[in-house]
């Protein structure tokens, strides 16, 4: 099947995560060949999303990215218990388990991206249903929009207006940077700043918790910024300002890979390189892979792709995760209306030193079966034990859990290499997941090294919508056949027919 | 905007060099483009039919060349309402990997996708997959099953209008007798449906163009509305 692969690219991109397939789509969308592949037999890397057989396969290997990987069956003793092991496997193909959990801010530089380039075409995303706050240790939701800063039963009356003149003032800060607050509270935290509005103790917490999310340690600048990329985003899609891709984040790779391939661009997945070389005479890069030599100008690949010894040096624990599914959401009937339940919690230690994000997921995300609740905790890794980096959150959230509600828990950690040594000239490495709730730093990644590859070239402008595109060398207007009046419509069928069939037809 | 009430979205798949592309064009621009390579650009072909006195809207998906190297994204398959299997009658080894096209249908479609096999090229003389065979793979496997020519343009126009005609059959016994209550609907309609972008690309440009801040700050003054009603 390779012997027909052409052999000369523009660019050759290895791996499919979400970086290199937003690289590989903005240089085939300006025309460059492309040819893109990766060395698994699935999209997306260590962005991808797995069925559950799969993911346990994933964690019992031994892979240079994906570390430390185990799960654990919490098997109920109890007759009744509505789902088993069993049954879970059974159902394995309804599972959309992400490696990298995300949501996207509805205004944020991803959801911009997708409508920019039209790339939202081939996705589809579920409006997260609450933000959610620990509070006394309780599980509560942040109001988002108006209906819910009025129903809500969270905050009492002086509450609501304290938060509602609170989140006004932010929103109007970037409007006056040289106000009176922004001059007094400049070069000091964002904590300091929200004591000084006299807000609850309440209200601090949802707004350092849940909205700013901020440390003790946030500047007063950022802690205004990030408020209002929360305010931004509200009153787009749904209710909270959060969008999560439905079937996991797994697809969004691939939206861009389709788009990259729509463009022209060469897919190939169980494909790897085993060696690059530079060759003198042309400068060209020559790439080893399955007994062929591929030519390229210029290489974009993804850590792990490569052999270690070319192009970096080891690997250190990165992010650490754990994945739970159980058959009961966290928090009460009101945070779990309908049966709905995307949920999404940020959470800190009590010291304020960690922190993590939980994505709390009901089968309406598309990534479980009905019944069943998927939670994603992510945290930076500060050891070799995911497990033990996220002990104090899901000690914080599970507790209380009884052993029949969980059936499932996979803990692992996601490697990043130490350095990139870049000894060859035209390779560009990208950087691994980082820890973040959306995708801007990966964005501002492909960007950067887009722009290194081709300078001045446009990032992804707009694809045409089908309906615009007349192919070239044909006639517009059989594109635009089906508006014809029928008489017309009739008179260029027989047109063409009668040219097909004298041999004139182009 | 064209009006319609139904949107239907088909999916070709199938090796390369059956004939999908061809049946796409011949079907929504009646042309034949003969020995072409791939068509860049082009990501979705679109055509409104009428059926039962229903306009409908197809958009019908390509593999943009991703099947070349077995390599189809699972994402193309997510949310198809049907789902078109090509062969090429002349050719066995286009019918030999019918089975693996299964199994990844089967690993990320819907389980519930309406699925027709079409053995392609009838204009060929040198067939090697008799209709009887293709006919029974499809019965096996639950398939409805069609023979075509996009080059003769033979059973086209009845492919793509018997899909639309089953899609709408079963769109209407989800939703009982309602016409107007489409699959868009029925999708829609309990409040956790999904969301589509591009549907919402106008509306959150002109506010972006507006400074950003618009939705926001109407946001936090009906807020203030609310807690002064409160108080």
């Amino acid at each position: 099947m390779s012997d027909d692969l052409p052999d000369q690219f523009d660019l050759v991109v290895i791996g499919t995560g979400f970086t290199e397939s937003c690289i590989a789509a903005a240089a085939s969308r300006i025309g460059k060949t492309v040819l893109h592949i990766d060395l698994n037999e699935y999209y997306g890397d260590v962005w991808s999303s797995f069925n559950l057989d799969a993911l346990n396969t994933l964690l019992q290997q031994s892979n240079t990215m994906v570390r430390n990987g185990r799960f654990t069956w919490h098997d109920s003793c109890e007759e009744s218990a509505s789902w088993t092991r069993e049954k879970l496997l059974e159902k394995s193909r309804r599972f959309s388990l992400d490696l990298c959990p995300r949501v996207a801010y509805s205004a944020g530089e991803l959801v911009q991206l997708l409508i920019k380039s039209n790339i939202c075409r081939y996705a589809e995303f579920r409006a997260l249903d609450h933000v959610c706050m620990w509070y006394n240790n309780e599980l509560v939701s942040v109001p988002c929009s108006r209906s819910d800063v009025f129903n809500t039963k969270t905050l009492s009356i002086v509450e609501k207006r304290l938060l509602m003149k609170f989140l006004t003032a932010c929103n109007d800060y970037g409007e006056d940077k040289c106000n009176e607050d922004s001059l007094a509270f400049r070069g000091r935290t964002f904590l300091e700043y929200l004591q000084a509005q006299r807000v609850t103790d309440k209200i601090a917490t949802c707004v350092m918790q849940s909205i700013a999310m901020c440390t003790p340690n946030t500047s007063f600048e950022e802690g205004m910024q990030r408020t209002q990329r929360f305010l931004d985003s509200l009153g787009r899609y749904g209710n909270t300002p959060f969008l999560f891709p439905m079937y996991g984040c797994g697809e969004l790779p691939q939206c861009f890979c389709r788009l990259c391939a729509v463009y022209g661009g060469i897919y190939c997945l169980k494909r790897s390189v085993d060696r690059i070389t530079v060759e003198d005479s042309t400068n060209e890069l020559l790439l080893s892979s399955a007994g062929k030599t591929l030519r390229a100008k210029q290489v974009v690949c993804a850590p792990g792709q490569v052999p270690l010894d070319q192009l970096q040096s080891e690997v250190r624990a990165h992010i650490s995760r754990g994945l739970l599914i159980a058959s009961s959401p966290l928090g009460g009937e009101d945070l779990n209306k309908g049966g709905g339940g995307v949920n999404l919690l940020r959470l800190l230690t009590p010291d304020g030193q960690h922190e993590a994000f939980l994505i709390q997921l009901s089968h309406y995300s598309g990534t479980c079966p009905e019944g069943l609740y998927i939670f994603h905790l992510t945290t930076s890794a500060s050891s070799d034990d995911p497990a033990a980096d996220l002990a104090p959150f899901v000690e914080l959230l599970f507790g209380a859990q009884t052993p029949q509600q969980l059936i499932y828990s996979a803990y692992f950690t996601i490697a990043a290499p130490v350095t990139t040594n870049a000894a060859l000239p035209r390779i560009y490495c990208t950087a691994p997941p980082s820890y973040e709730l959306d995708y801007d730093a990966a964005i501002a990644n492909a960007r950067e090294i887009f722009g290194k590859l081709y300078v001045d070239a446009e990032f992804l402008p707009r694809a045409p919508d089908p309906e615009e595109i007349v192919v070239d060398g044909e006639d517009p207007s059989a594109l635009n056949e089906h508006s014809l009046p029928d008489d017309l419509r009739a008179q260029l069928h027989d047109l063409q027919q009668a040219a097909q069939d004298m041999d004139i037809a182009e | 905007m064209e009006e319609y009430k139904f949107l239907f979205k088909i999916v070709l798949v199938g090796n390369a060099g059956v004939g999908k592309t061809c049946l796409v064009r011949r079907f929504t621009q009646g042309l034949f483009p003969p020995g072409q390579g791939a068509t860049i650009g082009v990501d979705f072909m679109i055509k409104t039919v009428e059926v039962e006195g229903e306009k409908i809207k197809l958009q019908i998906w390509d593999t943009a060349g991703q099947e070349r190297f077995r390599s189809i994204t699972q994402s193309y398959y997510r949310s198809a309402h049907a789902l078109i299997l090509v062969y090429d009658i002349s050719c066995q080894p286009t019918f030999d990997c019918l089975p693996d096209w299964l199994r990844e249908i089967q690993e990320y479609a819907n389980s519930k996708v309406l699925k027709i096999l079409v053995g392609n090229k009838t204009d060929r003389e040198d067939r090697e997959i008799p209709t009887q065979i293709g006919e029974e793979f499809a019965k096996q496997h639950d398939m409805y099953f069609l023979e075509t020519s996009a080059k003769e343009a033979e059973n086209v126009e009845r492919l793509f209008y018997e899909i639309a005609a089953e899609l709408i059959g079963q769109a209407r016994s989800k939703n009982g007798s309602s016409a107007a209550a489409a699959v868009a609907a029925h999708r829609q309609s309990d409040g956790n449906s999904s969301i589509g972008l591009g549907s919402f690309s106008v509306k959150a440009a002109q506010s972006n163009c507006c400074g950003g801040s618009n939705s926001s700050s109407n946001n936090s003054s009906s807020g203030d509305n609310n807690t002064s009603q409160a108080g």
